[in-house]
């Protein structure tokens, strides 16, 4: 028994076929080789190297002036006198709630209007126009409607109410900004919300309407259910967006201001990078921003399957 | 067979691993951005000057470098001033960084402090400290006495008035101390009942990057002040604090503001004075044509009569430390900064006049300065100040504090922060270099 067992173990190689499984795993890391080497050099080469950079002091220019410093970048950005904890982390979170609230609630109503349209191609064509036209032209085009001579404060001066420094007023400027990141998102929300809707099987509606269900009652009792994968989905990845846009804020801004009112953690680190050579100042702050960013994420997954979405 | 298959899939890994970070790194090293064929030698020239007729003006004075040097050739590569620093920083961290460098004397410091600028031969050294303007010297000079290169584009600051605004208000000179810039910028303001600024008395921001610093250093001068120390330390003292409460005076009584820009508005009589770099002067005739007739220049007054001030703000053209052509590169720049025409002035000078701009080299100043002002009286305050303004701090912090201290006048100036407490706040986070 032990023989044969031990001649079937040395025989098995030679079975027919029985390399098959080794040749084709090597075939199948040679079809995954090139995407694994993209994400090698362009993610964890540099993920790698943030970390690296983040324990370190470089002012940026020559690889070879990398000094380590231990976690001195992070006790100074953590620090209570550092702008980094107030206002830049506190007006990130703002930015991303301001902009993720509307933005998924929006995107929810008009996907449940296009839904009840004729033409809905033309409609979502038109919700996703922002999210094709570049983020310059948009911010100009706000900006332009935010002036204190603008069509906003038109508007408002035409029924009597004072103008609104809405980029010059610190209290103004961030949700200003923010409006206008929600409105741009919309789109491509839109999109994935609709595909959600109509994947909502038909007939659960119809037996809800046979059962007396008003459209309210069906939009709480069915629609909204069967939609949390995909509003699940939008959340995360708009928060995600939210926490990581800066170039909306550049655009309408210029400088994080006034008086850094719309200062967030990915235009610091661009500024501390960038303009200022503290290229560790900035890794550091990269790192807390993702930290942040997984936290945040996990805690939506956690409590979308709390709700029951994963079954 | 076995072993001999594990071996293959070893070297194919290790080859895989050795030829990835390869790849990675080779992204960060190699030589400069010069090229040499034959003894010729092709030098690349990085600089802001990507739009007419600053494009083609430089383009002028290097094509003529070229037809006179078959074997140095210089070759321009053009960015917007806005994005110079980051592609300074992106190209030379690549090993591309370019043989001639064009800079913000501001990032002066930074650059030097990271070991991009080459140091200039002992004689252009002695040539910039001796011949040229000594706030324009003291723009390109660490506090180390490092010469970042020849200083080109040269801003100093004054006070740009509407003259007919100030004599619709009963005044018929510009204000000679700050008890009579508060007074003028207060009566000029002007506001429609939904609140909207018609006029706006005095405008303390310009253009460009960290908008209320230029302003305020110019009033910080005109004070006495001072700055940064020479090592990047914060050099604030009461006077500073006097600028800030004379701001925060002219933000509460609605005199100034942050919400008009200065830039579009005081062309179409919306703003009565504003503390403007020189530059201004061609962009504001290129705007209000026959208008121009109403603008008047002043110096920028002190708190008492008599007293002024102003900033003095430069570029510079250095070498890159790492090129492998430096002395074709320092010949180039001699060339361009002292080759003289038949006039007796200078290429970079003539350039730089042609703009609007104030030429640094004094002997240029002299022969184009005085021609320059006898066609147009509002350049005499501009071309007198260079003898007097504080040059632009270059420490290696410069730029980070000079952030630190738009951020604090923004506080003062837009939510009406208590200037004790902003002052204090600014000196401590400028000492956390």
């Amino acid at each position: 028994m032990t023989e044969t067992y031990a001649g079937a173990t040395r025989g098995a190689p030679t079975r027919p076929g029985a390399g098959r499984p080794r040749r084709q795993g090597r075939a199948g890391y040679l079809f995954l080789a090139p995407s694994l080497l993209f994400f090698t050099v362009f993610l964890i080469l540099p993920s790698l190297f943030a970390i690296f950079l983040s324990l370190s002091q470089w002012g940026g220019y020559d690889l070879t002036q990398i000094t380590f410093i231990g976690v001195r970048n992070y006790g100074d950005i953590l620090n209570f006198d550092s702008t980094f904890l107030s206002p830049i982390l506190v007006n990130t979170l703002l930015f991303a709630a301001l902009s993720v609230i509307p933005a998924v609630a929006g995107s929810l109503l008009v996907a449940q209007c296009i839904e009840r349209l004729r033409f809905q191609g033309f409609w979502r064509f038109l919700y996703f126009l922002p999210v094709v036209a570049t983020v310059v032209a948009i911010g100009n085009v706000w900006k332009m409607m935010y002036q204190p001579s603008g069509l906003i404060n038109g508007i408002l001066n035409m029924l009597h109410i004072n103008s609104i420094g809405f980029l010059s007023d610190p209290t103004a400027a961030l949700p200003s900004v923010a409006v206008v990141q929600a409105w741009a998102s919309i789109g491509s929300a839109v999109l994935i919300l609709t595909a959600g809707i109509k994947a909502i099987d038909r007939t659960v509606y119809e037996a809800a309407e046979i059962d007396g269900a008003n459209s309210w009652n069906t939009f709480w009792g069915i629609t909204l259910p069967l939609l949390r994968p995909s509003l699940l989905f939008v959340f995360i990845t708009q928060c995600i967006a939210g926490m990581q846009s800066f170039a909306l804020i550049i655009v309408m801004t210029k400088d994080g201001g006034p008086a850094n009112a719309t200062n967030v953690a990915a235009f610091e680190m661009y500024q501390q990078a960038f303009r200022f050579g503290a290229w560790g100042t900035a890794s550091a702050m990269a790192m807390v921003l993702f930290v942040i960013i997984f936290v945040a994420t996990l805690i939506q997954l956690w409590i979308g399957r709390r709700a029951g979405e994963d079954d | 067979m076995r072993p001999a298959l594990f071996g293959r899939s070893r070297t194919a890994r290790l080859t895989l691993v050795a030829s990835t970070v390869a790849l990675a790194l080779s992204a960060c090293g190699g030589g400069g951005g010069s090229a040499s064929d034959n003894g010729k030698v092709t030098l690349t020239f990085l600089s802001h000057y990507g739009d007419e007729p600053l494009k083609s003006g430089i383009s002028k004075l290097i094509d003529e470098w070229n037809a006179a040097h078959p074997d140095i050739q210089v070759k321009q590569q053009a960015v917007s001033f806005d994005d110079l620093l980051t592609t300074l920083n992106v190209r030379q961290t690549g090993g591309q960084g370019a043989d001639i460098l064009s800079s913000y004397a501001l990032w002066g410091g930074q650059l030097a402090a990271n070991g991009v600028l080459d140091q200039p031969p002992a004689d252009v050294a002695k040539d910039i400290a001796e011949n040229y303007s000594p706030a324009a010297a003291a723009a390109v000079t660490s506090g180390t006495g490092q010469v970042f290169g020849y200083p080109t584009e040269f801003n100093t600051y004054v006070l740009f008035y509407n003259k007919k605004l100030l004599a619709d208000a009963g005044y018929d000179t510009p204000p000679s101390d700050w008890a009579q810039l508060k007074e003028i910028a207060e009566k000029t303001t002007k506001k429609d009942s939904s609140g909207n600024y018609q006029v706006e008395g005095l405008s303390l921001i310009q253009g460009g990057d960290n908008q209320t610093a230029h302003p305020f250093f110019s009033l910080l001068n005109s004070a006495g002040g001072t700055f940064l120390g020479a090592g990047g330390d914060s050099a604030l003292d009461d006077t500073a604090k006097s600028v800030m409460q004379l701001e925060a005076d002219l933000a509460k009584s609605g005199a100034t503001t942050t919400s008009i820009s200065p830039t579009k508005t005081f062309p179409s009589n919306g703003v009565a004075m504003a503390i403007q770099a020189s530059w201004w002067i061609g962009s504001l005739k290129e705007s209000m044509k026959d208008g121009y007739a109403n603008v008047g220049t002043a110096p920028v007054p002190g708190p008492n009569a008599g007293e002024k001030g102003s900033l003095a703000y430069a570029f510079f053209t250095g070498v890159n430390a790492k090129s492998k052509h430096r002395q074709q590169a320092w010949e180039f720049l001699t060339w361009l900064n002292s080759n003289k025409n038949k006039e007796g002035v200078t290429g970079m000078g003539d350039f730089l006049a042609t703009n609007g701009l104030i030429p640094p080299r004094k002997a240029d100043a002299a022969i184009l300065g005085a021609k320059l002002q006898a066609t147009d009286p509002n350049l005499k305050p501009i071309y007198e100040a260079a003898g007097y303004a504080m040059a632009e701090s270059n420490a290696a912090n410069g730029y980070k504090a000079k952030t630190s201290l738009h951020n604090a006048l923004n506080r003062i100036l837009v939510n009406q922060a208590p200037v004790d407490q902003t002052f204090n706040d600014l000196i401590a986070e400028i000492s956390r270099k």
